[in-house]
């Protein structure tokens, strides 16, 4: 299938779908809850074409918006805004159509009870624009347009529940910090404007190369702390266990499973290694020129993805709050996949530096789908139960026995254990880290020590004594069930083909992460 | 005495604002027509036009503003500014998303440069930007003052 022509509609069918929610909603509450489906389902089937094109060609899709080339008229820079996909923004794609397509169905029967529906549907649908956008643009400025249009869409829906304090805590919380992280990011991107008077990335990493400054240096600085900002690194992560828990559950399921990655760990593996590139720093440092030195970056985030993933693992522990404890188990999650990204910059060129990449690419996506499926189902307890406190969820195994099951196989994966999708992604991590540094390697496996004593404890809980208020509840409708299901089903099947994934999707996106030159030359045409 | 809530700002306010209200609106028109020729465009226009709202809001009351506001209208409305500006996007898509087709191909807007009918769909998608942002601003000043919860 021709990727080019199918890639707009990525962007055209979620925006069509936005933009004519009110005007469907005053047919009614019927139409609209089809017309959400009906859009991130062709969203969906859109970007699983997409994927499998670009994973079947193994090259890069170029997209200039409204021109045939991206080249001015008579010179041979690019001036137009281009979408630059390859198979790792390929992979963001397909993972967040596949769970917002879900988070949606689910939010069926989950948000029945609210009011202001036809607002939400309308944020969800742009919350997921916003991503998709961040995923295939292969532009600065339009980077952080998307960025804003899925933040914002993202605090309004952290605050929908607006009737508790709670919700409206955290979206302010949200807001503030989100907004700080934006602001960093724009300046950072303001800065290398100015320097550089270029917004393309392939072009903007050209320049970066012929004359690495102290401004790029500086805008680099900025953007690592706004990015990590956003993904919830670990000395900036206290918005995040407000937010996400204070969220409808179907949202924090996007916002832990998707938010947090694409708007955080991918826009930072690709500016560090589209314009900021590991690649120029060796060439130019074995020539003598000057360079920015990517190997004191790749420590940097090696440091701060050790820091969170024993802070936010540790936390999780300690939580009776369900929602919160798989907030803080995301945080712990992010620092794998970060710890896999600093690996794969610090040792950039080895064996080593591509596993640890190919880990970090593969954890993101099955810890995309085991967040969701976790906070889908910790939404069905609070629907049925009302609670979220593990306290009073005793014996939940008795009365939700698929809801438990479906918690059960979530739980094992993130923690890593064989038969399933974590484990790969997860083993592919450890490996690189202990071949890297040992240390990392061991501090990686303690991590995952404290995140199985945080899902052992809500396990025994749910298996425990059944306590009164367990016993009116029971599994949960249809199409709150299928979602869970269907998730489960996929953990289960990715964890049967684990090393066939890694070689085949997860090795082959690292190495077009790494690819540099693939992606400047795919815009520039090797000028 | 402070204004209750929902009621006028007295006779002198009323009038100034029955004669201005007019035109804030076609300044505003003005500044949408001519986005794609002088500073300003959809947004800053429909803001302004979104001026004359608040304005009638604010000098004849929130009962006042009621009778006049349709909440479902104005949320129609703006989902179509949305929609027309997406549709003048994807008028090219043969080329591709965001060609501007009727600046090089016709038949509208492919005048000279400079002149109102001329920059192919800029001018549409500033009416398009123009009703989204009005639309908008009114709905959320009414909203605002509606949802205060303060006692007067």
């Amino acid at each position: 299938m021709n990727g080019e022509a199918i890639l707009p509609y990525l962007i055209i069918i979620p925006l069509f779908g936005a933009f004519s929610m009110p005007i469907v909603s005053l047919i009614g509450r019927k139409a609209r809850e089809a017309w959400a489906v009906i859009i991130s389902g062709a969203t969906l089937a859109v970007a699983s074409a997409l994927f499998y094109s670009v994973w079947e060609d193994r090259g890069i899709i170029v997209y200039t918006l409204g021109a045939k080339s991206p080249l001015g008229q008579g010179v041979s820079f690019p001036i137009r805004i281009v979408w630059e996909v390859d198979l790792f923004g390929a992979i963001m794609v397909l993972m967040v159509a596949l769970v917002s397509f879900l988070a949606v169905v689910y939010s069926l029967g989950y948000m029945k009870h609210d009011t202001g529906l036809d607002k939400y549907y309308t944020l969800i649908i742009v919350l997921e624009l916003g991503m998709l956008g961040i995923a295939i643009t292969g532009d600065l400025f339009n980077f952080y347009v998307f960025l804003e249009i899925m933040s914002i869409a993202s605090y309004a829906l952290v605050a929908f529940r607006n009737d508790t304090w709670e919700g409206i805590e955290a979206g302010i919380k949200y807001m503030f910090v989100g907004s700080i992280a934006s602001s960093f990011i724009l300046l950072g991107i303001a800065l290398l404007y100015g320097q550089y008077g270029t917004l393309t990335m392939s072009y903007l990493a050209v320049k970066l190369a012929q004359n690495p400054t102290v401004t790029a240096k500086v805008a680099l600085a900025l953007f690592i702390a706004g990015l990590l900002f956003k993904s919830g690194a670990s000395p900036v992560h206290m918005w995040l266990a407000d937010a996400h828990p204070a969220a409808p559950s179907s949202i924090s399921a996007m916002l832990s499973g998707l938010v947090i990655k694409v708007g955080g760990v991918y826009a930072l593996a690709r500016l560090l290694f589209s314009i900021y590139s590991p690649l120029a720093y060796k060439a130019l440092r074995a020539y003598g020129y000057p360079y920015i030195n990517m190997n004191t970056v790749g420590w940097a985030i090696i440091i701060f993805a050790c820091l969170t993933l024993i802070i936010g693992n540790a936390m999780a522990v300690i939580q009776t709050d369900m929602k919160r404890l798989l907030a803080y188990s995301s945080v712990g999650q992010i620092g794998y996949i970060l710890l896999g990204l600093g690996i794969g910059l610090a040792a950039y060129g080895s064996h080593t530096g591509e596993v640890a990449l190919a880990g970090a690419i593969y954890h993101t996506f099955n810890h995309a789908l085991m967040k969701a499926l976790l906070f889908l189902i910790a939404g069905v307890v609070i629907h049925e139960l009302g609670t979220r406190d593990l306290n009073e969820l005793s014996g939940l195994a008795k009365t939700m026995p698929k809801t438990t099951f479906a918690f059960l196989i979530g739980a094992a994966a993130i923690i890593g254990m064989p038969p399933l999708n974590g484990f790969a992604s997860k083993w592919l991590i450890y490996e690189s880290s202990a071949i890297f540094n040992p240390i990392l390697g061991a501090i990686a496996i303690i991590g995952t020590a404290f995140c199985t004593a945080a899902y052992v404890r809500v396990l025994y809980t749910f298996f425990g004594r059944p306590s009164e208020r367990v016993m009116k509840a029971k599994d949960p409708e249809a199409s709150m069930l299928w979602p869970i299901i269907i998730l489960a089903v996929a953990i289960v099947i990715m964890g049967l083909f684990p090393w066939q994934i890694s070689e085949k999707v997860m090795l082959p996106a690292a190495k077009a992460l790494e690819d540099q030159l693939a992606y400047i030359s795919a815009v520039l045409g090797g000028a | 005495m402070r204004p209750r809530c929902g009621t006028d700002m007295g006779l002198i306010v009323k009038t100034s604002a029955r004669a201005i209200i007019p035109l804030i609106g076609i300044f505003g028109a003005y500044i949408v027509a001519h986005g794609h020729l002088t500073p300003g465009g959809g947004f800053q226009g429909g803001a302004t036009i979104a001026g004359a709202g608040i304005l009638f809001l604010v000098a004849f009351g929130l009962n006042e503003m009621r009778k006049h506001y349709n909440k479902h209208l104005y949320s129609a409305l703006e989902g179509l500014g949305g929609l027309v500006f997406l549709g003048a996007a994807m008028l090219g898509i043969g080329t591709a998303f965001f060609y501007n087709t009727l600046w090089h191909n016709g038949p509208i807007f492919n005048g000279k440069p400079g002149t109102l009918l001329s920059a192919g769909f800029l001018p549409i998608m500033n009416l398009a930007v123009g009703l989204k942002v009005f639309t908008g601003l009114v709905s959320a000043l009414v909203a605002i003052a509606m949802y205060r919860r303060w006692k007067s």
